[in-house]
C-alpha cells in the first residue's frame, strides 16, 4: 500500500509538471506568432521557404520546438547568424537591433528551457538493447553459444550508430521475435536428455564425395595424403564425413604439408558452417602448412548439430590451369592434407553448466517424448528461488521480493494449470526475458545509480550485461569513486569482452560493417581476393587496438609511422619485406602513402563502390567521421553525377561545375578536397597513379600477363582547402589535417559519447567535451585516456 | 489516457472474422451475394530497371514497347505502366529503401529519421483481422518492406519452406498441442510484463514514457494477435496441391529465390491466407546464377555506362521481369467468383530507386497490374514535377476499400488512373 501511494504522488507529480509545461505553452504560442513569426515573413521567408529553399532551411516550416535538438540546433544557428550580420544577406535591408535582441532572446529563453527539461528528465532516451547487445545478454545470462541476432529485425541506427535510444523502437513484431529467442536460448540451455556421446574419429579426405566425383583432375592420391592442387572456389573440401548429430564444442586436428612448395608454406583457410552454396559460414581462420614437414593445426570451435568443416588451399593454382596438365603430373605447390580428426562434443559436466545455473541441482526424471525433465519436491519455493536468482542477473542489479513476484506468480498459475514443473519455470523464465527491466537500460534521471553506471559502462566496453565482478562493486556502491570506476576501465579493457567494443565502435564509426556491401569488379580489379579483405579489416582492428592499448595519440588515426600488415596486404600497399600470414607491425617506409585510418584498404574499400570512386562521397566521410563537420544534406533535385568508367572523362572533370557554381561551390569546397586527394586510391585501397578503364585507354601488362583492364587518364590529387591552404596529395592533406588536433580529438569524443551512452550530444553539452579535450591534450592526445576521461564525464555518468 | 486497454481492443478489432472462402460463412448459407477481396501486392527491385529499358517513350494507349515491357506483353491491358512518379523529400541513396513503402522523410540522412508505417500495415490495421494472417513481409534476402506505426521494421520471411509450413502444414497432434500451448503462455507472459511497463511509467519523463508506451502497446497488440492466432489455430488449415517448396540457398540466386515467393504469394491469396503481401526482391551482392551474367547485380548497377555490363543488366532484369510475368499468368488462370484472381489483386511492382548508377530516387520505374483498373496505358508525369508517389498509393487503398484520402507525401488520388 505504502508503495502505491507513492507510485501516485510521483505519478501525479509529473502530472503536475506537464501541466505546468502546457500552461507554458499557450502564451508561448502567442508570442511566437505576434513577435517571432512576423520578423521570419519579413526577412527570412522570402528566400527560406517553398519547395527549394536556400541552404535547404525551410523556416516557414520549422516548428517552434525546442525538445527536438535538430530543431533547436537551426534555431541557434538562425539567431547565430543573424546576431552576426550574416544574414539577412548584405544586399538586402538590416532589420531593426531591437527585432535582432528580441528574437536572439526568445531562442535563448527557449534554448534554456529545454535544458531545464533536460535536466529533469535526462539527455538519453530510455533505450532498449539493439540485437546484438540482446544476443551478447542472452549468452553471458545463459552460459550459451547461440546466434540470436538474425531472428530479430534490423535495428535503425541514428547519428552512426545501432544503440540510440531514440531510434530503437519496439513493436509487436519484435515482441514476437523475442518470444521466440527466449524459447531458443532456453532449449539450449535447459538440458532435456542424456548427455551426448563423444566422438573421436580420424577422416582421410580421399574419402570425400568431391574427391570421387570431380571430372577435373586436380587432386593427386598419395600413400599418406591426398593432395590439393587447385585453389579454384569448386575445388574446396567439405569434410562431409564430419556430420555431427549434436551442437556443441567440438576439437578439430588436421595434418597437412606443403608439397612442391619450393621450400614455403602453403596457406589454406578452414570455414565450419552447414556449407549448403550460399549460406553463411564461418570463417575458422587461415593456416600455414610447412614444406614437405606435416604440420598439425588444432582448434576448438562451436558446431551447430550437422555442420561441416571445408578446407581450402590459398594462392594456389586455379582448376584450369592443375587439369590441363593433370594432377600426377603437375608440378606446382598443392596442399597435402594426411588426416582431419574431430572429437567432440566436449561437454565438462552433465547436465552442463548453463543448465545447473539454472536449476541447480535439482534432479531430472524421465518425461514423454524420451526426454527428461527437472522435478521439484517444493514446486513453489524451488521456483521463488531460481527466479530470484535469475531476475537479479536478467535485470543486472539488486531484486526486492516487488520485482520477482509477477514472475513467480505467473509460474503458480502455470503450475494451477497442471503444467510440468520444468514447463511452468520456463515460462517464468521466459517472462523475465521479454519483461522491460531486461529488455530496456534502467536509467533514471540525474545522476546514474551505481547499477545503472555499470550497466551503461558494460554495454559501452563489451556490448553486454556487467559480470559478476562488476555487479558485485556497484552492489557495494563503490562505483562512482573515481580510483574503483577507472580500476574497472582499465580490467574491462584488458577483458577478451572488449574485442566487441572494437567491433561495434570502430565497426560503425569507420563503416567497416559494410565491408561486403559491394564486391570489386573483378575485370578492373582482379586481384582483390577474399584474404586481402580479411586483412584490411584486421589491419584497421590491430591498429585501433595498439592506439587504445598503449594510449598512443589518437592523432596517428590521420597520420602515422606504423600499421599492421600480413604477406598479402604488404603486397597491396607495395611495402616490401613482409612474409607468411600472420599480421603484425610494421614500420612503414617513407615513401609509402599509408599511416592512419584514411589510407587504409578497409577504409578506401567502404567509402567507394566496387567499380568507381567518389570524392563527394569520401571527402563527406572525412568530414563527417574524422573531422567531426558533417556537411549539410544535398539540396533536393539536384541529380547526382552519372558514373562514367569509359575512361573519356574523370570524375574530376565531372566534378568541375561544382566549383563554378557559387551554390554548389559553397560546400563542395569544404566536402572535395579530401575526396580529390583520396582519388589516389582506387576502390580497393590500391594506390594508382592512372585510372583504371573498359573502354579507352593503354593496355597494361603485369609480370608478362595482360590485364583485363586497360590504363585511363591521370589521376589528379592536388587541391586546396577552403581556407586556402593547398595540397599537392594525400601525404601534405594528412599534415594540413593535423594542424588542428583538437578538433580531431574533440571529434572523436563526439563520436564515443554518442556511442557510450546511446544519445549524440548537442551543442549544450559543449563544455563538456572541452574539458574532455583539454585533458586528454594534456596527455599527448592518448587514445586511452579518452576513453577514461570519457567514462568519467558527467555526461557518461548522467542519464 | 492514452493506454486504456479497451479503447486499445476496440481499435483494433477484437470480432474475428470468417474468411472468405469458409463455406460456413453465415451470409453465403443465406444466399447472399459477396463481393471477393481486395488484395495488394508490393513488390520492390531494390536496385531499380535501367530506365530506358523500361519506360515507353510514348504516353497513352498507343505506345511501343521497351525491351522489359516486351517480356509482359500478353498482358499488356492488365497493367499501367507509370513514369514521373517519386517520393518528395527522400534524396538520392540506397537508404531509400527504408521510406519506399511508407514514404517518411529523409530516410538518407544519418540523424533524426523516424519511419511511419507502411502501405500493407497501414490496410492490414484495416482489414487484417479477416485473414490467418493479417499481412505477410517477404523478402529475398535480408529485411523488408513493411514498417509498423511506431517506426519498427516487421521481420520479414525469407524462407519458402517455413513460410510453406506455416500457411498449409498441420503439425503432428503434439506438435499442436505445444504450439497451442506456446501462444496461451505467450499471453499469460505479456500479460504479465505488460503490468510491469505500466508500474515503470511513473518518474519518467515525456519521452521515456513514450517509449515504454510503444512497448506497452507493442505488448498489447501481440497479446491480441495471439489471441487470434489461438482462435485460428483451432480451424484447418487450407489444402493446396503444391508440394512443400525447398529452399534455395545461394543468395545470388536471386531469380530463384523470387519465383519461390511468388509462388506462394498466389498460393497464399488463393487461400485468403492473406489479402496483403510485400515482397522485397534480394540477391545484390552474389553473382546470379543466369547465363550471360558474371557479376553481381550490386556490381552491374553501377554501371558507369561500361557496355559489357549494360548488356549483362538487361539479360539480368529482363529475367526479373519474366518472374512477374509468371506471377501475373497464374493470378489470371486462377478463377473466382466475379473473375479472376488477377482482377482482384493490385501487383504493384517498382523501386526505391529511379536509377541506381547514382542512386537517383526520382522517376522511379512503377507498373501496377490488376487490382480492377482501367489498364493498357503509359501514364506518363514530368519526371521533375510529377505527383508524389503516395497518390498512386491512395488509389491503391481506395481501390482495396479503404476509406483513406492521404497516406504519407500524398496530394490527392493518382489522376489519369481509372477504376474498371
Amino acid at each position: 500500500m505504502k508503495c502505491l501511494q507513492l507510485g501516485f504522488a510521483t505519478v501525479f507529480g509529473f502530472w503536475a509538471f506537464a501541466q505546468a509545461l502546457g500552461q507554458d505553452t499557450a502564451p508561448d504560442k502567442d508570442q511566437f506568432d505576434a513577435r517571432i513569426r512576423p520578423f521570419l515573413v519579413k526577412h527570412c521567408q522570402e528566400c527560406h521557404s517553398g519547395q527549394k529553399p536556400k541552404g535547404d532551411l525551410r523556416l516557414d516550416r520549422l516548428p517552434p520546438d525546442f525538445a527536438e535538438s535538430a530543431n533547436r540546433e537551426r534555431w541557434l544557428n538562425v539567431a547565430k547568424r543573424v546576431r552576426a550580420g550574416e544574414m539577412p544577406p548584405k544586399a538586402k535591408p538590416r532589420p531593426p537591433e531591437k527585432e535582432i535582441e528580441a528574437i536572439a532572446g526568445w531562442v535563448n529563453s527557449k534554448v534554456e528551457a529545454a535544458a531545464a527539461k533536460r535536466a529533469a528528465e535526462g539527455r538519453v532516451v530510455l533505450r532498449r538493447l539493439n540485437r546484438v547487445e540482446y544476443e551478447n545478454t542472452v549468452r553471458d545470462l545463459l552460459g550459451i553459444e547461440i546466434e540470436l541476432k538474425e531472428l530479430l529485425p534490423l535495428d535503425t541506427s541514428a547519428h552512426g550508430f545501432d544503440n540510440i535510444g531514440e531510434a530503437l523502437h519496439t513493436s509487436s513484431f519484435l515482441m514476437d521475435r523475442y518470444l521466440e529467442a527466449a524459447d531458443a536460448a532456453l532449449n539450449v540451455a535447459i538440458a532435456n536428455g542424456k548427455q551426448p556421446p563423444l566422438v573421436k574419429k580420424r577422416y582421410t579426405l580421399k574419402d570425400e564425395r568431391i574427391v570421387k566425383i570431380s571430372e577435373e583432375s586436380v587432386y593427386r592420391h598419395r600413400d599418406d595424403a591426398l593432395v590439393m592442387f587447385s585453389s579454384s572456389q569448386w575445388n574446396a573440401i567439405t569434410v562431409g564425413q564430419f556430420y555431427p548429430p549434436d551442437r556443441g564444442k567440438y576439437r578439430i586436428r588436421i595434418s597437412a604439408y606443403g608439397l612442391q612448395s619450393s621450400g614455403k608454406p602453403v596457406t589454406f583457410r578452414v570455414d565450419g558452417g552447414p556449407m549448403l552454396m550460399g549460406t553463411k559460414n564461418h570463417l575458422v581462420g587461415y593456416f600455414d602448412a610447412a614444406p614437405d614437414k606435416p604440420t598439425l593445426v588444432e582448434f576448438v570451435d562451436h558446431f551447430e548439430a550437422r555442420n561441416h568443416i571445408r578446407i581450402s588451399p590459398y594462392g594456389l593454382a586455379n582448376a584450369q590451369m592443375v587439369h590441363k596438365i593433370g594432377a600426377d603430373k603437375y608440378e606446382g605447390a598443392g596442399l597435402a592434407v594426411q588426416w582431419v580428426e574431430v572429437e567432440g562434443p566436449l561437454h565438462d559436466t552433465w547436465p552442463p553448466e548453463c543448465h545447473r545455473r539454472i536449476f541447480g541441482d535439482l534432479e531430472q526424471k524421465p518425461a514423454p517424448n524420451y526426454r527428461v525433465e527437472v522435478v521439484s519436491k517444493n514446486p513453489e519455493a524451488d521456483a521463488g528461488r531460481i527466479l530470484r536468482d535469475f531476475t537479479r542477473r536478467a535485470f543486472r542489479r539488486t531484486v526486492t521480493d516487488q520485482d520477482v513476484q509477477p514472475f513467480v506468480d505467473l509460474v503458480k498459475k502455470k503450475l494451477a494449470e497442471k503444467q510440468s514443473f520444468e514447463q511452468a519455470v520456463r515460462v517464468g523464465l521466459k517472462a523475465v526475458m521479454v519483461s522491460p527491466e531486461f529488455l530496456f537500460f534502467r536509467e533514471k534521471p540525474g545522476k546514474l545509480d551505481d547499477f545503472a553506471l555499470a550497466s551503461r559502462l558494460s554495454y559501452f566496453l563489451w556490448s553486454t550485461m556487467p559480470d559478476d565482478e562488476l555487479l558485485a562493486v556497484a552492489g557495494l556502491g563503490g562505483l562512482t569513486d573515481p580510483g574503483t570506476l577507472s580500476a574497472q576501465v582499465e580490467r574491462m579493457l584488458k577483458h577478451p569482452k572488449a574485442a566487441a567494443f572494437t567491433e561495434n565502435f570502430l565497426g560503425q564509426w569507420l563503416s567497416l560493417r559494410d565491408i561486403d556491401f559491394t564486391s570489386p569488379d573483378f575485370r578492373l580489379y582482379p586481384e582483390f581476393d577474399e584474404m586481402l579483405k580479411e586483412a584490411m579489416v584486421r589491419e584497421t582492428h590491430l591498429f585501433f587496438d595498439e592506439l587504445l592499448k598503449n594510449d598512443l595519440s589518437l592523432t596517428n588515426l590521420v597520420a602515422c609511422d606504423f600499421t599492421f600488415l600480413n604477406e598479402r596486404l604488404a603486397k597491396h600497399y607495395g611495402i616490401p619485406g613482409v612474409e607468411g600470414l600472420r599480421m603484425r607491425k610494421v614500420m612503414l617506409p617513407a615513401e609509402s602513402h599509408r599511416g592512419g585510418v584514411l589510407t587504409m584498404g578497409s577504409v578506401l574499400k567502404v567509402t567507394a563502390n566496387g567499380t568507381n570512386t567518389s570524392p563527394v562521397t569520401r571527402g563527406a566521410w572525412v568530414l563527417d567521421r574524422i573531422l567531426g563537420t558533417p556537411p549539410s544534406p544535398p539540396p533536393s533535385g539536384v541529380s547526382a553525377v552519372e558514373p562514367d568508367i569509359r575512361g573519356a572523362t574523370t570524375i574530376r572533370e565531372q566534378l568541375a561545375r561544382h566549383r563554378q557554381i557559387a551554390s554548389c561551390a559553397m560546400c563542395h569546397s569544404k566536402i572535395d578536397p579530401a575526396g580529390f586527394a583520396l582519388e589516389s586510391f582506387d576502390v580497393i585501397g590500391g594506390w594508382r597513379e592512372n585510372y583504371r578503364s573498359v573502354g579507352n585507354g593503354k593496355p597494361v601488362t603485369i609480370k608478362g600477363r595482360r590485364m583485363p583492364y586497360l590504363e585511363g587518364r591521370k589521376v589528379d590529387p592536388a587541391d586546396a582547402l577552403p581556407d586556402g591552404r593547398k595540397f599537392k596529395n594525400i601525404d601534405e592533406l594528412k599534415q594540413l589535417l593535423l594542424s588542428d588536433k583538437n578538433q580531431l580529438a574533440r571529434a572523436l569524443a563526439t563520436h564515443l559519447l554518442t556511442y557510450a551512452t546511446g544519445a549524440a550530444p548537442t551543442d549544450a553539452d559543449r563544455q563538456q567535451i572541452e574539458a574532455i579535450v583539454k585533458r586528454v591534450r594534456e596527455k599527448d592526445y592518448g587514445f586511452r585516456t579518452l576513453v577514461h576521461e570519457i567514462v568519467q564525464s558527467k555526461l557518461f555518468q548522467s542519464k | 489516457m492514452a493506454l486504456d486497454r479497451r479503447t486499445f481492443l476496440r481499435a483494433t478489432g477484437i470480432s474475428l472474422a470468417l474468411p472468405w472462402l469458409d463455406a460456413s460463412t453465415p451470409s453465403r448459407a443465406l444466399g447472399a451475394p459477396i463481393a471477393p477481396p481486395r488484395r495488394m501486392v508490393c513488390v520492390c527491385t531494390p536496385l531499380g530497371l535501367h530506365a530506358p529499358n523500361f519506360f515507353p517513350e510514348k504516353a497513352g494507349k498507343e505506345y511501343p514497347n521497351t525491351p522489359y515491357l516486351e517480356v509482359l506483353k500478353d498482358f499488356r491491358d492488365d497493367y499501367t505502366v507509370i513514369s514521373g512518379l517519386s517520393h518528395p523529400e527522400i534524396e538520392n541513396s540506397h537508404d531509400s529503401i527504408f521510406s519506399f513503402l511508407t514514404a517518411a522523410p529523409h530516410p538518407e540522412r544519418r540523424t533524426g529519421f523516424r519511419n511511419t508505417i507502411s502501405l500493407d500495415q497501414f490496410a492490414s490495421e484495416r482489414i487484417g483481422t479477416e485473414t490467418r494472417f493479417p499481412s505477410l513481409s517477404l523478402s529475398g534476402e535480408g529485411f523488408g518492406l513493411s514498417w509498423t506505426s511506431s517506426g519498427a521494421l516487421v521481420p520479414s520471411d525469407w524462407s519458402p519452406s517455413r513460410l510453406f509450413a506455416r500457411l498449409f502444414i498441420e503439425g503432428r497432434p503434439d506438435e499442436k498441442e505445444a504450439q497451442a500451448r506456446r501462444l496461451r503462455d505467450g499471453q499469460s507472459i505479456l500479460d504479465s510484463v505488460g503490468d510491469q511497463a505500466k508500474r515503470l511509467r511513473s518518474g519518467l519523463g515525456a519521452n521515456d514514457r513514450e517509449k515504454l508506451d510503444e512497448y506497452f502497446s507493442s505488448v498489447r497488440e501481440l497479446e491480441q494477435r495471439l489471441a487470434k492466432s489461438e482462435e485460428w489455430a483451432k480451424k484447418p488449415k487450407p489444402k493446396v496441391d503444391a508440394k512443400q517448396p525447398q529452399d534455395i540457398p545461394n543468395s545470388g540466386d536471386l531469380i530463384g529465390r523470387t519465383r519461390l515467393l511468388f509462388d506462394l504469394t498466389h498460393l497464399a491469396l488463393q487461400t485468403d491466407s492473406t489479402r496483403l503481401i510485400t515482397i522485397m526482391l534480394g540477391g545484390a551482392s552474389t553473382v546470379p546464377p543466369i547465363p550471360g551474367v558474371t557479376m553481381a547485380h550490386h556490381d552491374l548497377s553501377h554501371h558507369g555506362q561500361d557496355p559489357a555490363k549494360l548488356a549483362q543488366l538487361k539479360t539480368l532484369e529482363t529475367e526479373k521481369l519474366k518472374v512477374l510475368r509468371d506471377l501475373l499468368t497464374k493470378l489470371k488462370q486462377s478463377k473466382e467468383e466475379g473473375g479472376a484472381l488477377l482482377d482482384h489483386t493490385m501487383v504493384f511492382f517498382s523501386s526505391n530507386l529511379g536509377n541506381a548508377s547514382n542512386h537517383s530516387c526520382k522517376n522511379l520505374p512503377v507498373l501496377l497490374a490488376g487490382g480492377g483498373f482501367k489498364h493498357g496505358r503509359h501514364v506518363a508525369f514530368d519526371a521533375k514535377n510529377g505527383p508524389p508517389l503516395c497518390n498512386l498509393y491512395v488509389s491503391m487503398l481506395q481501390r482495396m476499400g479503404i476509406e483513406a484520402d492521404k497516406f504519407g507525401s500524398s496530394t490527392g488520388t493518382l489522376t489519369g488512373l481509372k477504376t474498371a
